[in-house]
């Protein structure tokens, strides 16, 4: 059975690119979030296999979301995935629990990598 | 306001765009503003919070941003549509985010807000009475962008 992804983005262009980029390797994309708020009722609703997290979002931040995902279900496979690079942010989100962190603009192969060590499982 | 907060935009802007885009932009001529207002049909506005703050605006003509959201979809614009837009605005977030990186190898800690397209010429924005720095980037066969860096540091701000 296809891995179940959680995508969350405030712009649609990332989440369509997301989206196209897991959908062709052979995982399902479950739901689409485009804030914190939605993010969080959404893994509670579906029980995704994973979470891809982008940090600037209007409403809730990433890093508050992983924070509140985490505290729901601390197995939760979350990946950053953000323009925001700097090593405070990063730091900040490996210690909140998140699994992985990705920095925009990245290459389809560095998703890929990032979904495929988490969920070999 | 200071060039050195400048840099690290046109440094981010030209690796960002080098990626997306897989073309090297060539920097133009730096020059001033007195105040920060759009010049251009296409504008990404970013706020940047934290120890520098204001606001950063990637300007740039339809054409241009037609072009640019082309090749980061990856199929031709037909209508500046909300997909094509959410890309444009997407790529003024992922210049936004890695110069934040580089101003904070410089020690500034900063953040970035959501980016808001406003589209039209000569909308002028007076929240902040800060200077403008104007970096022009020229990417072949997509056409010119114009980068406004509008930001002080907060000492400055508060002082002000």
């Amino acid at each position: 059975m296809a891995k179940r992804i959680l995508i969350t983005d405030d712009a649609l262009f990332m989440r369509v690119t997301l989206k196209n980029i897991l959908t062709q390797n052979g995982y399902e994309v479950v739901g689409e979030a485009s804030n914190g708020v939605e993010s969080v009722a959404l893994y509670k609703s579906l029980k995704p296999d994973l979470v891809t997290m982008d940090i600037t979002m209007p409403e809730m931040d990433g890093i508050a979301a992983l924070k509140e995902i985490k505290a729901h279900d601390p197995a939760a496979n979350v990946v950053m995935c953000t323009a925001m690079g700097q090593k405070n942010m990063v730091v900040e989100a490996i210690q909140a629990g998140a699994k992985d962190f990705i920095v925009k603009p990245f290459q389809p192969d560095r998703v890929l990598e990032a979904v495929q060590k988490l969920l070999a499982a | 306001m200071k060039v050195e907060y400048v840099s690290p935009f046109a440094e981010a802007a030209v690796n960002v765009m080098e990626m997306l885009l897989n073309k090297t932009p060539e920097r133009g001529k730096l020059s001033a503003r007195p105040q920060i207002f759009t010049t251009q049909q296409i504008n990404v506005v970013c706020g940047i919070t934290g120890d520098i703050a204001g606001l950063v605006i990637y300007g740039m003509s339809m054409v241009t941003a037609d072009r640019i959201a082309s090749t980061m979809i990856g199929a031709p614009v037909v209508a500046f549509d909300g997909l094509a837009a959410s890309a444009i605005a997407e790529l003024g977030n992922m210049v936004s985010g890695n110069s934040l990186s580089l101003l904070s190898a410089q020690g500034f800690r900063c953040d970035i807000t959501p980016p808001t397209i406003i589209r039209g010429t000569n909308v002028k924005i007076t929240t902040l009475n800060i200077p403008a720095l104007v970096i022009p980037l020229i990417v072949e066969e997509i056409g010119q962008i114009e980068i406004n860096v509008s930001l002080a540091e907060k000492r400055e701000l508060q002082a002000a």
